[in-house]
């Protein structure tokens, strides 16, 4: 999964469920969008619906101080990488 | 210190109409808004009542995602005459966000249809299914009070709340606590009223009782009859109701236009069945509204009675109001038109009644045919009567022994 995949997919979540167009990446989204904690747990959902997988309970925590897309994009980059790793660490 | 408290904006999503000029429309040509009862894929077969006072027009609605998302069916209605209200009251927005304006708003139970998919999602789907298929706005959605706080949330009011959800007198004791509110100096305006969604759960629970009216599923129309030797059970409705409250001198002075003065407010509880009308509660709860508005009982003209057309319960209200008013004021049972909207009823009922103050009019009680020999000492409306009303008052009583009369009077 690339950057840019990402980043195509999160913007059309924010499109498609928030009814957000074309937020800037890095637009603080509770200011600019009025993006709450209520519409962060959808987003959670949404992300898991992408990666095919749940996220943990801790990996959800590490998404609560996130205010803008690149950081979303980060964060999706960092899980589906570790989650890549640790499949291949267990393939070994 | 006690303040005058006056009426500024009205309006209302009923079965018979959205809006003063539909309603008026229906009120002055008989015009019912019961509808066939709608099935639900879930108990509907098996209720015996086939009738509800259904809302069968499109209401267009321009809510942003970020309201509509905590919002429920009961909230659509709910923010909508609000806003008509707040629109039509003319209230700044640096008023209505400054602390001096509260929402006294409820319905019966939150939104049932809310809670109906979060059962069905518990009892259908498997472990950590349901657990993740019950969203993190579900309760926001249910609770008790989200029509009050989706109200203000979208329009950012920061005063009181009160959500009461009494069933049947929700809206007329949101008008009243909100009428004390303002009377008593702890705001300076108060947005009132109540609304409730479609829902066959109502219905089914009614049923059960043996209240609902079951002989006319094949003619609508012809049901609930308040007063009428024939009726045979209310009908359940849905619909929401809004007024806005203000000081009588601050709306003096800001050129609002005034639709009506309430001048009093009663409520108490009949210390007992939570079911059974009670003569002496209906009783003392119409005096009470009396003194409140420290007037004598020939000074009301008109009365809107509760009168959901149950056997016992329009004959017990039908003394109540011989009792304390003789048989001076008009009576009008207005759920003959829509049926028993439930927690907007009071409002509902209210904003009808205003109509007709302002209007010159009192509509007759729609499928008042042959009154019940048991309620005949009343001055029942039959036909449409021009005549002007200058005090009117509206009662309404709930499950739970819970009787309300609001008193409004119309400033010459």
């Amino acid at each position: 999964m690339t950057r840019q995949e990402i980043e195509k997919e999160i913007k059309n979540i924010f499109q498609r469920e928030f009814e957000i167009e074309n937020p800037g990446m890095d637009d603080n989204l509770r200011e600019a969008y009025g993006f709450d904690s209520i519409d962060a747990i959808e987003l959670l959902l949404e992300i898991e619906k992408f990666l095919g997988f749940e996220l943990t309970q801790e990996e959800k925590k590490q998404a609560i101080g996130i205010r803008t897309i690149n950081q979303i994009c980060d964060y999706v980059e960092k899980i589906a990488r570790s989650k890549t790793a640790s499949t291949s660490a267990g393939e070994k | 210190m006690e303040r005058r408290v006056v009426i500024t904006a009205a309006a209302a999503i009923t079965p018979i109409g959205h809006g003063k000029e539909d309603i008026v429309h229906s009120l002055l040509n008989g015009v019912s808004g019961v509808k066939p009862l709608r099935e639900d894929e879930l108990i509907s077969p098996f209720i015996h009542s086939k009738v509800y006072g259904t809302v069968d027009y499109p209401i267009s609605y321009d809510f942003k995602r970020q309201y509509r998302k905590t919002m429920a069916p009961c909230s659509y209605y709910s923010c909508q005459v609000a806003k008509e209200v707040l629109e039509q009251s003319g209230l700044t927005e640096e008023f209505i966000t400054s602390g001096k304006l509260g929402v006294a708003f409820g319905s019966i139970h939150g939104s049932p249809s809310t809670q109906r998919d979060i059962y069905r999602t518990f009892f259908t789907a498997a472990d950590n299914a349901a657990f993740k298929k019950i969203g993190a706005v579900d309760y926001l959605k249910s609770m008790v009070h989200t029509t009050a706080v989706n109200i203000t949330k979208m329009f950012g009011i920061t005063g009181r709340v009160i959500s009461s959800g009494t069933a049947c007198t929700t809206s007329s004791q949101s008008i009243g606590y909100g009428y004390e509110s303002v009377k008593f100096g702890m705001q300076e305006a108060m947005l009132c009223g109540g609304a409730d969604e479609y829902d066959t759960i109502t219905v089914a629970v009614f049923d059960n009782l043996l209240a609902c009216s079951t002989a006319f599923n094949n003619d609508p129309q012809r049901t609930p009859r308040p007063f009428d030797k024939l009726r045979d059970g209310l009908v359940v409705a849905e619909g929401a109701g809004a007024i806005m409250l203000e000081e009588y001198e601050f709306a003096r002075k800001r050129g609002a236009n005034i639709l009506a003065e309430v001048i009093g407010f009663a409520c108490n509880n009949n210390g007992g069945d939570l079911i059974l009308p009670n003569l002496d509660g209906i009783t003392n709860t119409l005096q009470l509204g009396v003194e409140n508005a420290k007037i004598d009982p020939d000074e009301v003209d008109l009365i809107s009675a509760h009168a959901t057309a149950t056997k016992m319960g329009d004959i017990i209200e039908a003394q109540a109001i011989s009792r304390v008013f003789g048989d001076h004021p008009y009576v009008v049972g207005l759920k003959g038109y829509m049926g028993h909207t439930m927690a907007a009823c009071g409002s509902i009922e209210t904003i009808l009644t205003i109509y007709m103050m302002q209007e010159g009019f009192i509509a007759p009680t729609l499928n008042l045919e042959e009154v019940d020999e048991r309620c005949a000492m009343l001055r029942h409306v039959q036909k449409i009567i021009r005549q002007p009303v200058k005090t009117a008052a509206i009662q309404n009583f709930a499950f739970g022994g819970v009787n309300t009369i609001l008193l409004l009077r119309k400033l010459s």
